[in-house]
């Protein structure tokens, strides 16, 4: 990547909007924790530079969104450079990518060569390349099939009275009451 | 049996105990169970049948059997146990037995995975649970043998991105990708016995043992080493099933029931090992099972008719024991003094929605009594099971019964029946308070639990507080199980609901209130109508009056964080000096308790949050995801629920709806772009400060549910 100019005076969009797409590029810079700030600052420059030329061609859309689509076409570039031949589809590239750079402590390891397609480290392409993993074993699938229990006359039996009961829960609440009454009547009788 | 073993044919009923020593110990046992179950009723009889029984008696008597049959159980359970742990003589049945000292040094040649089925669980309790099992088993230097699996049921989205984030996190800091290992399923099929079987189908044939954990469990590295080699030394044996201790707890009842379980605990284990023998039972957890014959044997069918008493078997486990002694293996019950372990329901509250879902399992089990091809003792396991909550019903039969009998005009007493009347009393006071004592007893004069003599005294102490806290909590227990059994012979099934293991914030007056109230309510009629029918019966039923009405102090009391440790009561051996399993996870979790912590909005939405925001949990999370050629959404559905979404924050949002895009890969990278790349007025408050606080959280997105601390050595 050439030596970025802190020049930055886009064609098109309000001084505000240009603020605004700034401070979400920080905040999304960071939040792939390159705790590196002066590489940040020159991501965030370069990405708002490309965004002013987009924004010149579509000024439609915000510089906030130009400047996060620019991000992503940076990512792509790299990504697609690091897992070239991997045979993997766009959005899976992306997504490992991601979680590769993570897993071989790239932020801390690599700042610098964040996105930076023409340096690529040898170093830290095989590291992003290891570190894409999959979650679980090799399957190595087994029938497991439920036999029948034969559950016998009696459970039949209460089964088909269950049956019955459970489909007319008046008939469910009437059996109840006619029993406590019964049990309360007997009572009475007794006390009387 | 076809498990696959290398094991001659000679050895391959290894651990299956002789027939001639079960019969014999069932024989015993039961013929003490019995004559003191028939001493009672005689007793009752002469007391009831001095003039003829009225049907009323009859009734009386038949709801008193059960209960005293259940009642003289747990006696000769206990006092056979306490007669095995100080007999000079060793158990010849005992597994310990069966592993030499050279044992111990061979190298393993068994295959084990660790599962854990988790559904919507403290995330960072799973994973640092796990990590203190990994690293005690590291210890042991045989982790080579064992797989771990985290098999995730959850549907809470934030709980799904969170599970996802912490195996990742896990797995970076014990460098252990390709030995724990994440799944989610897509749709909760039958629950955790059918997450444990998609586990089987999918990767059960490359492990010779399965070793199953629940969320909150424990066990130490050399425990569960010690069960590979027993199942190894006893290809007879199915399922090995261990005593998980109760750890962690911190409010008054959790402590109770785990000071109950330190001291009673063994007696118990070793009692029901004794009767039990081959046929012992399965908790689903902390249990080691052999693999294939459990995939060829213990699948479960659906019950007849529909939920509660039908449908999808609830409380599987003592299913696939049965299951599994019906295919010729022992199910066996190991004595472990130390090293399983598992967390308690903090309150009352938790404790009885924990026993509600266990009601409605065993009463299922109903159907099962009278299926064909079961062991006996399978049967009776069912039956013990069923009993267990049935019984409550019964005993609050028996007050009502007795109150009403209470009430008739009394006729004149002989002598005999006042003898009866007393000696029944001495006899079910014996039953209840002996075993206590005799437990006690042991530990004062052996100091199993402690040595030191003031512990002991202690312990003496702690004794009499749980034997008072048992006594207030049993009638109210009684009632809530008593409803339980009930409202499932209504037909009201329970939904299953994540546990709560710790207590998260202050005890809820109203809930007390609420939950309590109508148990007071049913005391004061109670009372008075014992006040109308006579002083004495007042008198007579006064412990159990007292405790409903004092139900909703009790239930406030019990659940509540003074529980006694300042004077050093309930204390349990692994509080007063931590096995290292359990100190690890302990370190750990307070040194999450003390991280910075977000808004309560965003941190309620964490997994959210990072999912979309995050660019590494989304990179993982999409890569965990299965691609789907189709998608039963539509694109323009899905499209509709990102805009409002971003727009309207994650409120706006049914569960399902949140959980339709996150299981969609080209959703998930699309929200992504679209939360960041959206104008400031275009965003939801929520996101607006999502954004601004997400990377202060911490310097790691991964750090936030894991401890950073470098193992203990």
């Amino acid at each position: 990547m050439e030596a970025v100019n802190i020049q930055f005076a886009p064609a098109t969009g309000t001084e505000e909007e240009w603020n605004e797409a700034y401070a979400r590029l920080a905040d999304y810079f960071r939040s792939y924790r390159l705790h590196n700030r002066i590489r940040r600052t020159q991501l965030i420059l370069e990405t708002l530079r490309r965004a002013a030329d987009a924004h010149a061609k579509d000024p439609k859309r915000t510089p906030t969104a130009h400047a996060i689509e620019q991000a992503k076409r940076m990512l792509h570039e790299w990504l697609g450079a690091i897992y070239s031949d991997l045979n993997l589809t766009d959005s899976q590239i992306e997504a490992s990518g991601r979680l590769g750079f993570h897993l071989c402590d790239g932020p801390d390891r690599w700042p610098h060569f964040f996105l930076d397609r023409a340096n690529l480290p040898p170093d830290m392409t095989e590291a992003m390349r290891s570190a894409v993993r999959t979650s679980g074993p090799r399957l190595q699938i087994s029938k497991m099939t439920p036999r029948d229990i034969d559950l016998g006359r009696i459970t039949a039996v209460a089964e088909d009275t269950f049956d019955t009961l459970g489909r007319n829960p008046l008939a469910r609440y009437a059996l109840l009451m006619v029993f406590v009454g019964g049990v309360l009547g007997y009572f009475f009788w007794l006390l009387r | 049996m076809s498990d696959g073993k290398a094991t001659a044919l000679l050895q391959a009923t290894q651990g299956m105990p002789p027939r001639r020593y079960s019969r014999a110990r069932r024989a015993t046992f039961f013929s003490f169970v019995g004559l003191g179950t028939i001493l009672g009723t005689w007793l009752l009889c002469v007391y009831l049948g001095a003039n003829g029984l009225r049907w009323s008696e009859i009734a009386l008597l038949a709801v008193f059997v059960p209960l005293y049959y259940q009642l003289n159980n747990g006696f000769w359970t206990a006092l056979v146990g306490v007669w095995l742990m100080n007999r000079p003589k060793y158990d010849p049945l005992e597994l310990w037995r069966t592993l030499s000292a050279d044992d111990y040094k061979a190298p393993l040649r068994a295959n084990t995975a660790i599962i854990m089925p988790i559904y919507n669980e403290d995330v960072t309790r799973v994973f640092e649970g796990l990590r203190s099992i990994y690293l005690s088993l590291q210890e042991t230097g045989q982790l080579e043998h064992f797989d771990f699996f985290i098999l995730s049921d959850s549907d809470d989205t934030n709980k799904w991105i969170e599970e996802e984030v912490g195996w990742l996190e896990l797995c970076r800091q014990l460098k252990a990708f390709g030995k724990i290992f994440y799944r989610k399923r897509r749709k909760p099929i039958n629950r955790k016995s059918g997450n444990v079987s998609d586990f089987c189908r999918r990767w059960g044939k490359r492990y010779r043992y399965t070793v199953v954990l629940d969320a909150d469990s424990l066990m130490s590295g050399a425990l569960i080493d010690a069960m590979v080699r027993i199942m190894e030394k006893n290809p007879g044996i199915g399922i090995l099933q261990t005593f998980p201790k109760q750890i962690g707890s911190e409010t008054l009842l959790g402590r109770v029931m785990q000071f109950a379980q330190a001291l009673y605990g063994p007696a118990f284990m070793a009692g029901l090992d004794y009767w039990q023998s081959g046929e012992a039972n399965y908790w689903g957890h902390n249990a080691i099972i052999r693999t294939a014959p459990f995939i060829e044997n213990c699948a479960l069918p659906a019950l007849p008719g529909k939920e509660p008493f039908g449908g999808h078997i609830l409380s599987h486990d003592f299913v696939e024991a049965a299951l599994m002694r019906k295919a010729g293996y022992a199910v066996r019950l190991l004595r472990t003094p130390h090293g399983s372990y598992e967390e308690g329901p903090p309150t009352l509250v938790d404790m009885l929605k924990r026993d509600r879902r266990w009601c409605q399992g065993n009463m299922q089990h109903f159907w099962l009594l009278f299926a064909k091809g079961w062991h006996p003792m399978s049967r009776l396991n069912f039956f013990h099971g069923i009993l267990s909550y049935a019984s409550s019903v019964l005993w609050f039969i028996f007050l009502v019964l007795v109150t009403f009998l209470a009430a008739l005009p009394g006729t004149h007493a002989t002598e005999q029946v006042v003898l009866a009347e007393e000696l029944l009393l001495g006899l079910t006071a014996t039953l209840i308070f002996l075993p206590k004592i005799v437990i006690l007893l042991d530990e004062m004069f052996t100091g199993r639990l402690f040595q030191p003599l003031k512990l002991r005294l202690l312990t003496f102490l702690s004794c009499m507080g749980d034997t008072l806290v048992f006594t207030l909590m049993a009638p109210v227990l009684m009632v809530f199980h008593a409803r339980f059994v009930i409202y499932t012979i209504l037909g009201k099934g329970v939904s299953w609901v994540a546990q709560r293991r710790k207590l998260d914030g202050s005890i809820d007056w109203w809930q007390a209130f609420v939950t309590y109230g109508p148990i007071t309510l049913l005391g004061l009629i109670w009372s008075a109508v014992a006040y109308f029918v006579s002083l004495n019966f007042l008198l007579w039923i006064s412990p159990i009056l007292i405790s409903f009405l004092l139900a909703i102090p009790i239930g406030i009391l019990v659940s509540g964080r003074r529980s006694g440790v300042r004077f050093g009561l309930f204390l349990t051996p692994e509080e007063i000096e931590k096995p290292p399993v359990l100190l690890q996870l302990e370190e750990n979790l307070n040194e999450i308790k003390d991280r910075l912590q977000l808004q309560p909005e965003l941190e309620h939405n964490y997994g959210l949050v990072q999912v979309i925001l995050d660019p590494y949990v989304n990179g993982l999370h999409v890569s965990l995801l299965r691609r789907r050629r189709t998608i039963h959404v539509s694109r323009d559905y899905l499209r509709e629920l990102a805009e409002r979404l971003i727009r309207k924050g994650p409120q706006s949002l049914a569960p399902r709806e949140l959980k339709s895009m996150i299981h969609d890969t080209d959703t998930v990278t699309d929200l992504h772009y679209r939360l960041w790349s959206a104008a400031e007025h275009d965003l939801a408050p929520f996101w607006s400060m999502a954004i601004k606080q997400y990377n202060l959280a911490s310097s790691n997105p991964f750090a936030h549910l894991l401890a950073q601390r470098a193992p203990r050595t």
